[in-house]
């Protein structure tokens, strides 16, 4: 079963005019780990912001979790979990208070919220500063307590977009850690970063996008057999998408 | 999050309640100038007879002009020209002798009109009466017309009580022992002013703290836009509000939620403005906020002026996207409108075009409202009219509001 299924998705900015996404097509298995890779300007914030249901496609098909997107966008964002790449909390509320409030949204509860909020701080090493203010926290700290708070609902598939951006060696570690146990509990996961080292760790499948269109897909080990003269998924990526600056 | 935002909380409650004592207490003197200021008079009384008396009495017993006695009528207009009096009085030499001359000619006329004997000694053509009044050019139109229209009844008072007595005085004459009759021109005719309320009169004429409190009140509650909008872009820029797009549901429960919240601290301003009126304006010297006696009719009416206020605040939130417009184009509206609200100054006093485009103000429905409950004993057929008009307002904003989040949210 796919998780994901993206069928000819186009995507036209009016103020820009140039396609975003152009007849793109993506399948992604259930239970995979699923690296979404491009430079700046390829189409990977659009085609996570299309799976979340927050934008309209011009043209093509989408579903999540066998749900319409297009049609039934709430359905879709009940089952997954998204981490975007702002940090997406209130700075004046404590950690344990935005938890309580995000998972009050998602319709969590009395000691099952309780249990879950626990287990995740101490999982992502936040217990001790649970009843401090966001503002005061880390960079690394925020960006933890931003991906619990993808987390408490229990998706079926979670989005990460650039997980790790701006954060220290162990909190990187801590996360790619943790997403390794999540990976292992079967957990879908689609993992968007421009470190490629992490994509090259933790991805059983990876996408390459460019100009917003695919340039390969597949399971990991599959696509660099295709270009056995890279050494490293880096390599691969400067190989598929050249070297020039985009921004 | 509010707690923790003591700026925040200063901006809701402290400076609304700054504003509304300032306000009182600037406009406090104002408000008494058409009602119960005393001014001081210069009275140059060069006649040194019965009119000045008259004029002494007649002005203590009225209580609104204080008259200090000047004996040159050069260093008079001296004191009027620098501002130091706003008028004076002068009293010619002769005035009121020459005034009871004339009313002696009119009643000989009369009687020898009619073939009754008569005293025509005096035949010589006797000039207008007119007694001088400077004036400040500072001084406002109503002072000078009050204290002219003062002099002129005092003048017409004394004449006919003259005429009386002359009139006793020439039909008593070759009678003996004819007692003469005082009469008390005052028991004629009075007027009887009363307060054109639905209910008992309450006798209360609107006054500083009765115009400020529920006028800058609505002014400080329809600010709740600064932090609301304030908040509202800071979450969106932050991107809790993102986080919040991203969770199942309605875009319609978030902007519900926040739409409750100012709802409430609407209310709280509201609550604790009217408690400073009444409570804490009396200690600044200051009249006590009457507030009627329909506290329900009140608080509805609150309720939806503070649902008005909250609506505006809301799609000022929803449909700029930077702070810095938002709160811009809130605060400059908001002051638009409270000024063709008459929060600033009464409706009636403004120009005809404004007062049709006050119509148009919610600040001027709230205002109407509080205005009828307080000072017009007014029952609640007669506020439904702007009570709908505030409900309306309230849910125009609201939906708009939605609609414009909606649209956002999924591009």
């Amino acid at each position: 079963m796919n998780v994901v299924q993206l069928e000819h998705l186009s995507k036209t900015y009016l103020k820009s005019g140039t396609p975003a996404v152009a007849d793109l097509s993506l399948y992604i298995p259930e239970g995979a780990v699923f690296g979404l890779l491009g430079p700046n300007g390829a189409g990977k914030s659009t085609t996570i912001m299309i799976l979340c249901g927050l934008m309209r496609p011009d043209q093509g098909r989408v579903t999540v979790l066998d749900i319409d997107v297009i049609a039934h966008p709430h359905e879709v964002r009940k089952r997954i979990g998204v981490a975007p790449q702002e940090i997406a909390l209130f700075n004046t509320l404590t950690a344990r208070e935005n938890l309580i409030y995000f998972g009050r949204m998602y319709g969590l509860k009395g000691p099952v919220l309780k249990s879950r909020i626990d287990h995740f701080l101490t999982t992502f090493g936040l217990t001790e500063k649970a009843n401090k203010q966001v503002h005061t926290f880390s960079g690394g700290m925020k960006r933890r307590l931003n991906l619990i708070a993808a987390l408490l609902h229990e998706p079926q598939l979670v989005i990460l977009d650039e997980p790790t951006a701006g954060v220290d060696v162990q909190s990187r570690n801590m996360i790619l850690g943790f997403l390794e146990t999540l990976k292992a509990t079967g957990t879908s996961i689609i993992y968007s970063s421009h470190v490629l080292e992490e994509a090259e760790r933790i991805c059983s499948h990876i996408g390459v996008v460019d100009e917003g269109k695919l340039l390969v897909t597949g399971t990991q080990a599959a696509v660099r057999g295709q270009h056995p003269d890279c050494a490293n998924l880096e390599a691969l990526f400067l190989k598929l998408t050249g070297k020039t600056i985009r921004d | 999050m509010l707690i923790r935002d003591p700026g925040g909380l200063v901006l809701i409650f402290m400076m609304p309640l700054a504003l509304v004592v300032v306000m009182a207490l600037v406009q406090d003197a104002p408000f008494r100038d058409y009602q119960e200021l005393k001014i001081d008079v210069l009275l140059v009384d060069m006649d040194r007879d019965s009119l000045g008396n008259k004029i002494r009495k007649s002005f203590e017993a009225a209580g609104q002009v204080h008259l200090v006695e000047e004996s040159d009528s050069v260093v008079a207009r001296q004191k009027v020209h620098s501002g130091e009096y706003k008028a004076a009085i002068i009293l010619n030499p002769e005035v009121s002798s020459t005034l009871r001359r004339k009313t002696r000619q009119l009643i000989a006329r009369v009687f020898t009109k009619f073939g009754m004997d008569a005293d025509n000694s005096d035949s010589l053509q006797i000039p207008t009466i007119q007694l001088k009044v400077l004036v400040d050019p500072a001084i406002k139109v109503n002072y000078r017309q009050n204290l002219t229209s003062g002099i002129e009844k005092i003048i017409a008072n004394v004449q006919t009580s003259w005429l009386l007595d002359e009139l006793q005085e020439q039909l008593s004459e070759g009678k003996e022992n004819t007692e003469k009759i005082e009469f008390d021109l005052s028991q004629i005719a009075a007027v009887d002013q009363r307060y054109a309320a639905e209910k008992k009169s309450v006798g209360l004429m609107t006054n500083s703290v009765q115009h400020n409190v529920p006028a800058w009140t609505m002014f400080a509650m329809f600010f709740i836009l600064y932090p609301l909008a304030g908040n509202f872009i800071n979450e969106r820029e932050g991107g809790s509000m993102l986080r919040l797009r991203l969770i199942a549901g309605s875009q319609f429960a978030v902007i519900t939620g926040k739409f409750l919240f100012y709802f409430v601290v609407c209310l709280l301003q509201f609550l604790m403005l009217i408690a400073v009126g009444v409570y804490i304006m009396p200690l600044l010297g200051l009249d006590r906020l009457v507030l009627g006696d329909s506290p329900m009719l009140i608080l509805l009416t609150a309720c939806c002026v503070a649902m008005a206020a909250t609506g505006y605040g809301t799609l000022i939130a929803v449909y700029f996207k930077t702070a810095q417009q938002a709160l811009s184009f809130g605060s400059v509206s908001v002051v638009i409108l409270s000024a063709i609200g008459g929060v600033w100054i009464p409706i009636y006093v403004m120009p005809e075009i404004l007062q049709t485009i006050s119509r148009f103000s919610p600040m001027s429905w709230g205002l109407e409202s509080f205005n009828d409950l307080f000072l017009r004993q007014a029952h609640f057929g007669s506020i439904l009219p702007n009570i709908l008009r505030l409900l309306g307002f309230a849910l125009v904003t609201l939906a708009a509001s939605v609609l414009i989040h909606n649209s956002r949210t999924v591009s």
